[in-house]
């Protein structure tokens, strides 16, 4: 396994228009929150809050193509929203190994998204499989 | 700790993981005794496992397991 506890990955991502609309047009999800920018403020937010599930699009990207092994599989993520992403913002990725169970080939990450003022957007836990 | 204790305990864990409060393991039990305890699920209920005791197996300990008696037996032995 090329992989050891406390391993660390980065990655900066940023919500572009082109990332923005794709996830609308493929999801459907037009929600005022995401699409109104007035109703968005009226809500107390500063713009149009991007879908936190954007962030999901990244961290798939993260283990299908930042690690350093391809035969992955996801098992188990979760992950909690703490503070909103706006259109064009970066988002910095860090991604921690936390425990390797060798005996299952299962590899479990910490992981948190930052945004450019270094405050955390979200975090959370995702386990991924080694296929043999 | 005693091979009851863990039975209670591993019991705890697959009831949490398989979200089902009216699974009882026995040292019989295998995997064709317990619905939704299929390939995908074992990888969680040993991941599950090894979290709770603090323990960890190898895969031949895993394969070598017959039932929930071989899988107990092998923690009573690593908690030893």
């Amino acid at each position: 396994m090329n992989l050891k506890v406390h391993d660390r990955f980065e990655e900066t991502f940023t919500v572009s228009d082109h990332i923005y609309e794709g996830f609308i047009s493929m999801f459907r999800d037009k929600n005022p929150l995401h699409t109104d920018e007035r109703f968005a403020i009226e809500q107390g937010f500063n713009g149009r809050v991007m879908h936190g599930n954007i962030l999901n699009g990244f961290l798939s990207y993260f283990i299908g193509e930042c690690l350093p092994v391809k035969n992955v599989i996801i098992h188990t993520q979760s992950i909690q929203f703490k503070n909103p992403i706006y259109l064009n913002n970066k988002v910095f990725f860090e991604g921690v190994v936390t425990n390797i169970f060798e005996s299952v080939n299962a590899i479990e990450f910490k992981f948190s998204f930052k945004n450019e003022q270094l405050k955390e957007v979200a975090k959370g836990k995702i386990q991924i499989g080694l296929l043999i | 700790m005693e091979f009851n204790e863990i039975l209670e305990r591993v019991q705890d864990v697959f009831r949490d993981v398989l979200e089902n409060e009216d699974i009882v393991l026995t040292s019989q039990t295998t995997a064709n005794d317990v619905e939704d305890w299929d390939s995908l699920n074992h990888i969680q209920l040993v991941v599950a496992i090894e979290k709770d005791f603090k323990i960890r197996f190898t895969s031949h300990e895993i394969q070598s397991w017959k039932n929930v008696g071989k899988m107990v037996d092998c923690i009573v032995k690593k908690k030893a």
